[in-house]
């Protein structure tokens, strides 16, 4: 038998897009020697619908239904970005009431806590123990109920709008946040328990996929990966938007920087998300309107800018350009997800050297969201 | 149950190695039987079909999220005999979960054609009838009865859990009542598909047929 | 940041500026100074961060526009670079050698868009679409309904009603919704 030549020894290996273990539908395509990566290429493109193009067509009240469906897991970070940038071209956001700043704090940290709940069943689904997911959808699930009162729908809630949101707070609201919130924290030891107790998990994620401290600039890394290195930076903090500036709220850091950091700070920021929804329970008016009146939607027409609107999502920041054009429609929005450059350079960069059997609870620690890098 | 027009045969190796005849209880072949034994064994086989559908694991779109929850203690589907099968090769329902890019279609036809008959798709949410919210994307297919051929469609953007399982409940009624025969009609109207596929895929480079 | 317009002004000559928040500028430069400008904010100043590169598509004055979204996440502001090139040409400088990541945004501007950036690697390999045989579909005179209309055949029988037709009717005198 002759000798392989290392280019022989290489095999190709799809991963995805028919993959359980893939996040979402996407694809990677890598190349292997044994079971280690030599290289591997991220293919998006399987979701793609065009959104930028959509939103071009229609008007601005007409954009909501689509802007959240950019993202599953966490859809109103895109609804209350899309207002905020508009409001802000409009000039509309100076009259926006202060209970209505109130509701919608909560609903984005709402949504930020049953995004992570689902991501930290991931990380351990992803090493193939389901017991930790199945208790986390379901813990998520109660944030979902009291998301489907407040809405009227369990995932898309097209809640966010111009001036204010849709609706009031229903009465009796916040007890029954407060007791899903109580049922939650009763559950969490137990959780940590299986996963960050687990010796699997601690063998295949302590040391697995670290990322350099260099790379945070380089690359424009954003969110729990850049604080799961001990860079204490959140755009919450960093740049107040609505009422996270009134909150008593420290970005959580932790060091390590490996799959098992990138875990545990979802753990901790479960905490604080708990945290925070109780601060804004307490402080949130009773009284007061929560939308401001709206001009004739069908009508409305909103000067010529151009603005750039940030939020912090569960997986980092999440940025919208928006550029206007004096009519009724956006003249270009470009939607800057966290994943853009997580999920394409610096997952390709961390590839070489991973072992194929890591690759799938890489891909999730780093919360990799095909649809918003593709849109 | 091999058509005639059927225009391909499988390849010589791929065939089983005991031949589908006498003495086997289920082989899908034609033979000299009476008729109401004929139809009690359908009936049988339909049954058994019904209580273990096998789901591919495949979230072609946003609507697989709701398939999360269906999987938990909550709502609990393998108490239908419903699960998740990661292969093609295991599984006989394909959940086309919202929109469809012509990109994923290409997948989407490859993982049906894999997947040993008889199997089902099921429709879900309004993407896959008309387009939905992205009737007017140049990247989304507005029928995905043109592609492949769909058993059961559920509406809504998304369907809850709770109507996800009412649909598979309808879809288990129909397989009982022997009305669930998309996979044949595949077969039968395989020019068909293939003319529409070939159509809205420019850059074909499939195999006739996947095996 | 008003130091660092009044350098860019100094050095680079600017266009055109407008200071949309107290963290946010952007400013209108020469297509000849984006690489010379990147890299000396990159290299001299603290904003070290590409957040992220558009293209806008201003058919009506036949120009493209590209905007650089640089952040200083240690000061906690950014300024937006923006630059017009020519639509016919619709040809850019890369900075790739800058930002790793900013390979993928010049992959994808050039699929959405058409514009080449010469020396990215990627340009020209498809990234979201698959055997597109149009225009690229970001452009402003890509009809998307009528490439639906040729491509994605509809489901017979769907209506298309004009909302103005029902919600005219609850708006209010003075076109307020909430009256």
């Amino acid at each position: 038998m002759t000798e392989q030549t290392a280019l022989e020894r290489r095999v190709q290996l799809w991963f995805g897009p028919q993959h359980p273990g893939i996040t979402g539908n996407m694809a990677v395509q890598a190349w292997l020697e044994g079971d280690t990566l030599t290289s591997g290429v991220t293919h998006v493109g399987y979701l793609h619908r065009g959104f930028e193009k959509l939103m071009e067509r229609r008007k601005f009240i007409q954009s909501f239904p689509i802007v959240c469906r950019i993202c599953v897991p966490e859809p109103d970070t895109n609804e209350w970005l899309l207002a905020a940038s508009i409001e802000e071209l409009s000039g509309l956001d100076k009259e926006v009431p202060e209970k209505a700043r109130w509701i919608r704090t909560l609903f984005l940290e709402m949504s930020r806590l049953s995004s992570m709940l689902m991501v930290l069943g991931g990380h351990v689904g992803a090493m193939g123990l389901g017991t930790a997911p199945n208790w986390l959808i379901t813990l998520r699930d109660y944030i979902l109920d009291r998301f489907e009162e407040l809405t009227g729908a369990r995932v898309y809630h097209m809640y966010v709008t111009y001036g204010g949101v849709r609706r009031d707070l229903p009465e009796g609201f916040a007890e029954r946040l407060e007791a899903n919130l109580q049922e939650i924290e009763s559950k969490l030891p137990l959780v940590d328990n299986v996963i960050f107790d687990s010796a699997v998990f601690r063998k295949r994620a302590i040391g697995v996929g670290v990322v350099p401290e260099e790379w945070v600039d380089e690359l424009g890394l954003t969110g729990p990966i850049v604080r799961a290195m001990g860079i204490a930076r959140d755009t919450r903090t960093d740049y107040p938007y609505e009422k996270y500036g009134e909150l008593d709220i420290e970005p959580m850091t932790t060091t390590g920087s490996d799959i098992f950091a990138r875990a545990w700070m979802r753990r901790l920021e479960i905490a604080q998300s708990i945290d925070l929804i109780r601060q804004i329970l307490a402080k949130m008016p009773t009284e007061g309107p929560y939308s401001a009146k709206l001009p004739n939607m069908l009508t409305w027409t909103i000067p010529a800018g151009e603005t750039y609107v940030r939020a912090e999502a569960s997986r980092g920041e999440m940025g919208y350009y928006v550029v206007t054009d004096g009519s009724d429609k956006i003249r270009r929005v470009h939607v800057r997800g966290p994943s853009y450059v997580h999920g394409v350079t610096l997952l390709e960069r961390l590839m070489p050297g991973t072992n194929i059997a890591d690759l799938s609870a890489l891909m999730v620690s780093l919360q990799v969201c095909p649809p918003e890098i593709e849109r | 149950m091999a058509s005639s027009k059927f225009p391909l045969a499988p390849p010589e190796h791929s065939r089983p190695h005991a031949p589908m005849g006498e003495g086997c209880f289920l082989g899908e072949t034609e033979r000299q039987q009476p008729l109401a034994l004929k139809e009690a064994l359908a009936k049988i086989k339909n049954w058994f079909r019904a209580n273990s559908l096998w789901v591919m694991a495949y979230g072609t779109g946003c609507g697989s999220i709701e398939l999360r929850p269906l999987t938990t203690a909550r709502f609990d589907m393998e108490r239908f005999g419903m699960a998740m099968r990661p292969t093609p090769r295991q599984s006989n329902v394909l959940i086309i979960s919202g929109y469809l890019s012509v990109k994923s279609l290409k997948r989407v036809i490859r993982a049906y054609e894999q997947m040993p008959s008889p199997k089902w798709v099921v429709g879900l949410g309004s993407c896959t009838i008309n387009g939905g919210m992205y009737w007017d994307s140049y990247n989304t297919i507005n029928r995905l009865d043109l592609y492949v051929p769909v058993d059961l469609y559920i509406a809504g953007c998304m369907p809850r859990p709770e109507a996800l399982l009412e649909g598979f409940g309808v879809l288990m009624e129909k397989i009982k009542a022997g009305e669930a025969n998309g996979w044949n009609h595949y077969l039968e109207q395989m020019d068909w598909y293939k003319e529409n596929q070939k159509k809205l895929i420019t850059d074909w480079d499939l195999p006739d047929y996947n095996w | 940041m008003d130091e660092i317009i009044q350098r860019i002004r100094d050095n680079f000559g600017v266009l055109r500026e407008h200071r949309q928040r107290d963290d946010l500028a952007e400013v209108w430069i020469e297509p000849r100074h984006v690489l010379p400008l990147l890299t000396w904010l990159k290299e001299h100043t603290p904003f070290v961060q590409l957040t992220h590169l558009s293209a806008v598509d201003w058919l009506e004055d036949g120009e493209f526009q590209l905007t650089y979204l640089l952040t200083d996440p240690v000061g906690r502001r950014s300024l937006m670079v923006a630059v017009r090139i020519s639509r016919e040409e619709a040809t850019a400088e890369s900075v790739h050698t800058l930002w790793a990541h900013a390979v993928t945004y010049e992959q994808e501007i050039n699929e959405m868009f058409g514009i080449h950036f010469p020396g990215s690697p990627r340009q020209g390999v498809p990234f979201i679409l698959e055997g597109w045989d149009d225009i690229p579909p970001m452009r402003r005179d890509f009809d998307t309904v009528e490439y639906m209309n040729r491509h994605h055949p509809s489901r017979p029988g769907r209506e298309h009603t004009d909302p103005r037709r029902y919600i005219g009717q609850v708006v209010g005198e003075k076109g307020y919704l909430h009256d």
